[in-house]
C-alpha cells in the first residue's frame, strides 16, 4: 500500500508563526508529508486581527533551502526536516515554521484525488467537451468527473488503449491531444512545463493506477482566509483545503472552481483571485470534488457613522441586535422609525393582505398608549383575513392550481391548506400531512399533493423545492455541478417516493371526477439509470433508510424533514415568511437556499431558524417576531448613508402590492364586489364555476386558474411550478395602461352605491371629503399642500360634477404610488 | 445568481479567458472613455447606430428540430433523418423540408447557418437567456435582451415603445431561471413593452389604450393632476427603482394614450383582410404582421415569441410525450402555421421596400436530439441547430457553417449565441466596441470580446 500525499496543517497552535509589521503568512501550520508535498503559501495583510488582503510583491526565503524551498508561490518539500519560511514585502515581513516529513517513502498520484480534479480544472470533462452526454471526439467523460470508474475504463481501456502509453507517457493522447502535440478540437488545454503535465505523465509511467474504493473518501473542503474586511477596489487570494476521512489533507488551492456570489460586490478570476468592486457583503465559493465551502469578503460602506447611533438604537429583539451590528459593520445608516399612518397601513397589508378601513386607521392614529403597535400586532394574527392572506400564499407553494386538478380536487386541497392555516398548525406538521399524505382526494386534500407530481423523481423535487428551498433536479442527470448534491443522492430521494401509487383519477385536468386514491405499496425501488440498481432509499444527506422494510419511507423522510437538526428546513420557511414582510428573502430568490447562494445576513437568518425551533415551528410567533422588531417598523425615508443599501435592511423597501392584494384594496376601497365565474383549462378555454359567490376577494380563490385579466396582468403566481419566482410584483406599462383606462377602478368608481355615493350622501365639506378619501386610500391624512391644491379643484362644481370629480380624485389618490406600493 | 448550469465558453471548448483579461479587454480603455464622457457621447449620438435600421426577433419557443426542417439529413439512418423528405428551393444553396413548402419559395430572401450551438444546459429557460441575451448569467448578474440594448442606445423613434415583445413575455421553461426576455442590468425602464394580447382574436385590441369613451381631455388633465399633487409627497419612492419605473410608464402610457399615430400602429384592422389571411389568422401570424406594421410605425426592436410555454400547449417542444406535443402535431399543426407566417413577413418587407432595414432573426433556445427518442419524438439539443437570417443587409440564399452528418455538432463555422447578437447589433449599425453601464457602475461591452457578427451573411 503506498502513501497517498497529503500536506497538512498539523496544528493551529503549535506551530504558529510570528507576524511582523501587519502581516502573516497563511497557512498558520505548515506540514509538508512526503515527496511531492507541497502547500500554496498567502500573505496577508493584518488589521488587528482581520484579515485585510493579499500582499502581491513578496520576497521568499528559507532558512534551509535543503529541506523546504518556495517557488511561485508555493512551498515544496526537498528533504525530511524543518525550515523556517520569511516573506519580505513592502508591508511588512513575515515568518513560518516549516516541518517536512515521511520524504523517502513510497508514494503515486491517485486517480481521485489528483488526476480526475486536474482533468476537471483544465474543463476537460465540462459539458461543452468531453463532459458532454455524448462526450466529444469519441472521447466521453462524466460531467466534472462524478462517475471516477467510468471515467477510468475510458481513459484506459477504451479505443483499444491509445490514450495512454505506459512505456512513452509523452505519445499518450492523454497527454499529446491537449498540449496540441496532435489536432485536439477543444483547442491548448495544458501546458507541457506545467506541474499538471508531470502528474499526468507520471501517473501514466507508473501503471496508471486505477481509482481505489477503499481510498479514504473527501469529508469537506474549507476555503481561507473565511473572512477578508476590504475596500473597493482590493484584491485578495484564496486557499482551498481538502479534508479526507482519514485525518489528512490536501492543498487544492490550484484544481478549485471559483464562483463570485454576487458580481457587483467581487469578482474572482480561475485561479481564486479576488476584486472588490462594490460595498456590501460578497461571498466566492470554491467548488471541489462535489463538495462547497464559501470564503466571505465585507466591503464596508465610504460613511463615517458614529458608533453611539448603533449603541444608542432602539432594539425590539434579537432581529434588531443582529441587523444593526451587521449595519455597524457595514457603516450603513439606520432609518427612523415608521410613522403610524406607514404603519398601520403596512402592518395590515403584511399580515393580513387587507387595507386598514377607515375607522380601524382613525382610531389607531388617535390611540395614545405607547403600547398601540404591539396590540394592532396581536389583533392582526387573529383576524379571518389572515387565514386567508396566509392560506392563499401557501397554496402557492403547495400548486393548488385548476389546471392540474380538477375542481373539486382543487377545492379539497385548498381547504386542507386553509384549515392547517386556520388551526396554526405547526410547519414541520402540515410538511409532514404533505410528504406522507394517503387516502382519498377529496376526503385528504393534501394527497392531491401526489395528483399535480405524479412520479418519484418529480415528488422528491418538488419535496424539495417546497420545504427545503432546494432545487435538486440537476442531480437527475450527474452531480450538481456547482453544488453538494450528487447523482447517487439524487436517486436514494427520489427511491423514497418509488412506492407511492394511487387508483382512480389520472390526471387530466379537463377531464374525470378527480377523485383519487392514495396508497403505498410495500415494495418496489426506483432505478439508477446509471448503475442499472436501485440507490437504497435515504433523505438527500440523511441516512439510509432499510430497503427491505415494507413500511411507508415516507415516514422516514418526514422525521429527517422535519428534525430541527436538519439545516434547511426552518431556514427555508424562516425566509420564505421574512421575505413576505419585507418582499426580500435574506437568501434570494427564496426558491435558492443552495450552500453557495449565501444570506445577506446569514446569523440573522440562523437566528430566525432557532428562534422558530424553539417556538416548535409556530409561524405566527416568528411572524410576530418580525413585526415587533424595529427593522421592520423602520421608515422607508432615504438617507444618504443608506441610499445604496439594497439587502441590509437600514430601511423598510417599498415596493408593489402583490396582485390580488392590490385587487381587494381597489374593491374595498370603492365597495364594489368583485365577480369570479370563470377558470382557465389548459388548453386555453374557460369553463363556469360556481364556487365563488359575488364578493368573493382575490385572495380567497382556491385556484390560480380563476379566469381574472387583472390578476394576470398583475402577475399573480400561475403555480404551475413550485417557484416564487412565478409571482413578479414588477410595474408594467400595461398595468399602468389597465388602471388608467380599464375597467377595473373605472367601473368601481362610476358605479352607483359606491364609495362616492356613500361619502356624498353624508353631506360632508369638500375638506373633509379630500380627508376621508386620503384615509381611506393611503392611511393618512392629507397634509397642507395636497388639501388646498385638491379642495381648490372641488370648489365651486354643480353635484353632478362635484361626483365626478370625486371619481378623478380618487383615482389620483388609487393610481398614485404611495397607494400601490408598500412603504 | 450563481453560474450553476453553465461552463466556460470559447469556439467549441476552444481556449479559456479569465475574468481578469476579459476586465482588461473589456474596459472602457480601449475607446477611452469614462463612464460620464460616455454617457454623454451617448447623448451626443456617437453611438445611436443607424437609425433607418430595426430587427425582428422570431423566437422560436420550444426549439425546433433543425433534422426535420432546415438540415434535413436524408442520407443518414431512418431513426436520425426521420419522416420528412428535403425539398427544392428557391436557393441553389439549400433545401428545407417538405413541411416548409412556402419557405422554399422565398428561400432566395433568407439565409441559413446550420453550425448554431451553445454550451448552456439543455433546458428551455437557459437556452432562452443565452440565445436573447448572448451571455449566460453568473453572480446574480443579468445581462441585457438585444432589444433592450437596442432600446437603450437607440431610444424611442416617437410615442411608441422602442421595443416590444409580442404577444407577451415567455412564460416558465421549467429550469426556474430567467429568461433573459428583460433589460437586466440596463434597468426594468428597458424591459419590453408586452403586449397581453392575442391579436388574432376578433375583437383584438391593445388592452386599455383608450380612456372610456365619454372622458374629454380636461378629464384626463385633471385626473393627471390630482394624481400629480399626491404622487409627490413621499420622496422614499425615487430612490425605489420599481417606483420610479411605475412612475415612467404613466409618463410612457400618457403618450401612447394620447398619440393617434401611436394608437394606428396596433389597429390590424386597418390591413385588408387578404394580407391579414396571406400571414395566417392564428397567434403567430398575427403577431409577425403586427411586427411589421409597428416596426413600420417606430418601433426598434420587436420579438415575437411564436409559443409561450412548452407545457400543455402547442410549442416546436416534440418530446413525442405529454404534456409536450408530437411530430405529427408539428407537421400538421405548428410547421403549417410558422411556414405561412415566416414567409407572409418575408414577402411582405420584401414588398414594401422594408428589408433593407430590418433584419428578421429566427432563433430558439436549441435544437433537438439526432436521433428519434423511444417515443417517437426528439429531445433538447444545444450542441448543434439552425438559425435563420434576412434583410438587414443580409444576402438570401446562402449557408454559413455546416452540421456534421447527423446534425450533432458543427463540423465547420461554429457559431455562438455572442455571435448572432453580435450579427444582429452589425446590422443595427453598433460599434461592437460600445460599453453599457454595466453593474456597479462597471463598463460592460455590449458582446463579449471576441465575438464577431457572422460577416458572410451580409452582401
Amino acid at each position: 500500500m503506498k502513501t497517498i500525499l497529503f500536506i497538512g496543517l498539523v496544528s493551529w497552535l503549535g506551530l504558529a508563526g510570528t507576524a511582523v509589521g501587519g502581516v502573516t503568512i497563511l497557512p498558520e501550520a505548515i506540514h509538508l508529508d512526503g515527496a511531492e508535498g507541497r502547500q500554496t503559501l498567502l500573505v496577508q495583510v493584518l488589521e488587528g486581527d482581520v484579515y485585510a488582503g493579499a500582499v502581491s510583491k513578496v520576497k521568499w526565503k528559507s532558512s534551509d533551502a535543503a529541506v523546504a524551498e518556495v517557488r511561485e508561490g508555493a512551498v515544496i518539500a526537498k528533504a525530511n526536516g524543518k525550515a523556517t519560511l520569511t516573506a519580505e514585502s513592502a508591508s511588512g515581513r513575515a515568518t513560518r515554521e516549516v516541518t517536512v516529513s515521511g520524504f523517502n517513502g513510497d508514494f503515486a498520484w491517485s486517480f481521485n484525488r489528483h488526476i480526475l480534479p486536474i482533468l476537471t480544472r483544465q474543463g476537460c470533462n465540462m459539458g461543452a467537451c468531453h463532459g458532454a452526454v455524448a462526450g466529444k471526439g469519441e472521447f466521453r467523460l462524466s460531467l466534472r468527473g462524478y462517475d471516477p470508474p467510468r471515467d477510468f475504463y475510458t481513459m484506459t481501456r477504451q479505443a483499444k488503449g491509445r490514450r495512454i502509453e505506459m512505456g512513452a507517457p509523452a505519445r499518450s493522447l492523454l497527454l499529446t491531444k491537449p498540449t496540441m502535440a496532435t489536432p485536439h478540437k477543444g483547442g491548448k488545454r495544458l501546458d507541457v512545463k506545467s506541474r499538471e503535465y508531470r502528474i499526468l505523465s507520471q501517473w501514466i509511467a507508473a501503471g496508471a493506477e486505477a481509482p481505489d474504493a477503499e481510498a479514504p473518501a473527501i469529508t469537506h473542503i474549507e476555503v481561507s482566509p473565511e473572512l477578508s474586511v476590504l475596500k473597493k477596489g482590493d484584491r485578495q487570494r484564496l486557499l482551498v483545503t481538502a479534508f479526507y476521512e482519514d485525518g489528512s489533507r490536501l492543498d487544492v488551492t490550484d484544481w478549485a472552481k471559483f464562483a463570485s456570489a454576487d458580481e457587483t460586490i467581487a469578482l474572482v478570476d480561475e485561479d481564486g483571485g479576488v476584486e472588490i468592486i462594490g460595498n456590501g457583503e460578497g461571498a466566492v465559493s470554491a467548488l471541489y470534488s462535489s463538495k462547497v465551502s464559501l470564503a466571505r469578503f465585507r466591503s464596508p460602506f465610504p460613511n463615517r457613522i458614529s458608533d453611539d447611533v448603533f449603541s444608542k438604537a432602539t432594539r425590539a429583539n434579537f432581529v434588531d441586535d443582529l441587523v444593526l451590528a451587521q449595519l455597524k459593520e457595514l457603516q450603513l445608516m439606520p432609518s427612523g422609525r415608521s410613522s403610524d399612518e406607514d404603519f398601520i397601513r403596512r402592518a395590515f397589508l403584511d399580515t393580513i393582505g387587507t387595507m386598514p378601513s377607515l375607522a380601524e386607521t382613525t382610531a389607531f392614529l388617535a390611540d395614545g398608549d405607547p403600547g398601540k403597535r404591539a396590540k394592532l400586532i396581536d389583533l392582526l394574527l387573529k383576524r379571518d383575513e389572515f387565514v386567508d392572506y396566509w392560506a392563499y400564499r401557501w397554496s402557492d407553494v403547495f400548486l393548488v392550481n385548476g389546471q392540474l386538478l380538477r375542481p373539486d380536487a382543487v377545492k379539497s386541497y385548498y381547504e386542507w391548506v386553509r384549515a392547517g392555516v386556520a388551526a396554526n398548525l405547526p410547519w414541520d406538521e402540515m410538511a409532514r400531512q404533505v410528504v406522507t399524505a394517503k387516502g382519498g382526494s377529496l376526503e385528504n386534500g393534501e394527497t392531491n399533493f401526489y395528483a399535480v407530481h405524479q412520479d418519484p423523481e418529480t415528488m422528491a423535487e418538488n419535496v424539495s423545492q417546497a420545504f427545503l428551498s432546494l432545487s435538486i433536479g440537476c442531480a437527475k442527470c450527474h452531480d450538481h455541478p456547482l453544488e453538494k448534491w450528487t447523482n447517487d443522492q439524487y436517486y436514494a430521494f427520489a427511491n423514497i417516493f418509488s412506492r407511492v401509487r394511487a387508483k382512480g383519477w389520472g390526471g387530466d385536468a379537463r377531464n374525470g371526477d378527480g377523485v383519487r386514491t392514495l396508497y403505498v405499496e410495500p415494495r418496489g425501488d426506483l432505478m439508477q439509470p446509471r448503475t442499472g440498481k436501485p440507490q437504497k432509499p435515504a433523505p438527500l444527506d440523511g441516512e439510509v433508510i432499510d430497503p427491505s422494510s415494507t413500511e411507508d419511507r415516507r415516514e422516514a423522510l418526514a422525521d429527517w424533514l422535519t428534525d430541527p437538526k436538519n439545516p434547511f428546513f426552518a431556514r427555508s420557511i424562516s425566509n420564505r415568511v421574512w421575505a413576505a414582510y419585507f418582499g426580500r428573502g435574506l437568501v434570494d430568490p427564496v426558491d435558492d437556499l443552495r450552500a453557495s447562494n449565501p444570506a445577506s445576513n446569514g446569523p440573522l437568518l440562523d437566528a430566525l431558524s432557532s428562534h422558530l425551533i424553539e417556538s416548535e415551528f409556530d409561524l405566527k410567533t416568528l411572524m410576530r417576531t418580525i413585526l415587533m422588531s424595529e427593522t421592520y417598523q423602520r421608515s422607508s425615508e432615504v438617507l444618504s448613508e443608506n441610499r445604496d443599501d439594497t439587502k441590509y435592511y437600514s430601511r423598510y423597501y417599498p415596493r408593489r402590492l402583490m396582485a390580488e392584494v392590490l385587487h381587494d384594496a381597489i374593491t374595498d376601497v370603492t365597495v364594489t364586489p368583485a365577480v369570479f365565474d370563470k377558470v382557465a383549462l389548459n388548453d386555453g378555454s374557460f369553463q363556469d364555476t360556481k364556487f365563488y359567490e359575488e364578493g368573493t376577494r382575490a385572495l380567497e380563490l382556491y385556484d390560480s386558474a380563476v379566469k381574472s385579466y387583472f390578476l394576470k396582468t398583475f402577475g399573480r403566481n400561475e403555480r404551475q411550478i413550485t417557484c416564487e419566482c412565478e409571482r413578479s410584483n414588477q410595474p408594467s406599462m400595461i398595468q399602468v395602461l389597465h388602471l388608467a383606462n380599464g375597467d377595473t377602478l373605472n367601473d368601481k368608481l362610476s358605479r352607483k352605491d359606491g364609495v362616492i355615493d356613500e361619502m356624498l350622501k353624508a353631506k360632508m365639506s369638500d375638506e373633509k371629503l379630500v380627508e376621508v378619501a386620503y384615509l381611506k386610500t393611503l392611511a393618512r391624512r392629507p397634509n397642507q399642500r395636497e388639501s388646498r391644491a385638491l379642495v381648490g379643484m372641488m370648489t365651486g362644481l354643480k353635484p353632478e360634477e362635484r361626483r365626478i370629480a370625486m371619481e378623478d380624485l380618487f383615482w389620483g389618490l388609487m393610481t398614485s404610488r404611495e397607494f400601490l406600493f408598500q412603504h | 445568481m450563481f453560474d450553476f448550469l453553465n461552463e466556460d465558453s470559447g469556439p467549441l471548448c476552444g481556449s479559456k479567458r479569465s475574468r481578469r483579461e476579459f476586465l482588461t479587454v473589456g474596459a472602457l480603455g480601449p475607446i477611452g472613455l469614462s463612464l460620464p464622457q460616455f454617457l454623454n457621447a451617448k447623448q451626443k449620438g456617437h453611438m445611436k447606430g443607424d437609425d433607418t435600421k430595426s430587427c425582428i426577433m422570431i423566437f422560436n419557443l420550444g426549439g425546433p428540430s433543425h433534422i426535420d426542417l432546415w438540415d434535413m439529413k436524408p442520407d443518414a439512418p431512418s431513426e436520425i433523418r426521420g419522416p420528412f423528405k428535403p425539398i427544392r428551393t428557391k436557393s441553389n444553396a439549400f433545401e428545407v423540408s417538405e413541411i416548409l413548402p412556402m419557405h422554399a419559395k422565398v428561400a432566395d430572401k433568407f439565409s441559413l447557418i446550420r453550425s448554431c450551438h451553445h454550451d448552456g444546459a439543455a433546458v428551455h429557460d437557459a437556452g432562452w437567456q443565452i440565445m436573447q441575451t448572448g451571455r449566460r448569467f453568473t453572480g446574480g448578474v443579468e445581462t441585457p435582451h438585444a432589444g433592450a440594448v437596442a432600446s437603450y442606445l437607440m431610444e424611442s423613434r416617437n410615442d411608441l415603445p422602442p421595443f416590444v415583445v409580442l404577444p407577451e413575455l415567455m412564460g416558465r421553461g421549467g429550469g426556474n431561471l430567467p429568461n433573459g426576455q428583460a433589460g437586466g442590468f440596463l434597468g426594468k425602464s428597458q424591459d419590453p413593452f408586452s403586449l397581453m394580447a392575442d391579436p388574432s382574436k376578433p375583437d383584438f385590441k391593445v388592452p386599455d389604450l383608450l380612456p372610456p369613451d365619454q372622458f374629454g381631455a380636461s378629464r384626463l388633465d385633471r385626473r393627471r393632476k390630482m394624481r400629480n399633487i399626491v404622487d409627490q409627497t413621499v420622496k422614499a419612492f425615487e430612490e425605489s427603482e420599481d417606483a420610479r419605473l411605475l412612475d415612467e410608464h404613466f409618463h410612457s402610457a400618457f403618450r401612447l394614450m394620447t398619440s393617434e399615430k401611436a394608437r394606428a400602429a396596433f389597429d390590424l384592422s386597418q390591413e385588408p383582410d387578404s394580407v391579414r389571411e396571406r400571414y395566417g389568422m392564428n397567434r403567430v401570424g398575427q403577431c409577425m404582421l403586427l411586427s411589421r406594421r409597428l416596426i413600420e410605425s417606430g418601433v426598434r426592436f420587436v420579438t415575437v415569441n411564436t409559443f409561450l410555454t412548452v407545457f400543455n400547449e402547442l410549442s416546436w417542444d416534440i418530446h413525442g410525450s405529454k404534456p409536450f406535443i408530437s411530430v405529427k402535431q408539428m407537421q400538421e399543426l405548428v410547421a403549417p402555421m410558422y411556414d405561412r407566417a415566416y414567409s407572409a413577413l418575408l414577402e411582405d418587407l420584401h414588398q414594401r421596400g422594408m428589408l433593407d432595414d430590418v433584419m428578421v432573426v429566427g432563433v430558439s433556445e436549441f435544437g433537438r436530439t439526432p436521433k428519434i427518442n423511444p417515443a417517437g419524438g426528439r429531445d433538447h439539443w444545444p450542441q448543434c441547430f439552425t438559425c435563420s437570417f434576412a434583410g438587414g443587409g443580409v444576402k438570401g440564399g446562402e449557408v454559413v457553417g455546416k452540421s456534421d452528418p447527423i446534425g450533432g455538432f458543427p463540423a465547420e463555422r461554429p457559431v455562438e449565441p455572442g455571435d448572432i447578437v453580435a450579427t444582429i447589433f452589425h446590422a443595427l449599425g453598433f460599434d461592437l466596441e460600445t460599453h453599457l453601464p454595466g453593474p456597479s457602475g462597471r463598463p460592460f461591452p455590449i458582446v463579449d470580446f471576441g465575438k464577431e457578427p457572422v460577416k458572410e451573411l451580409f452582401a
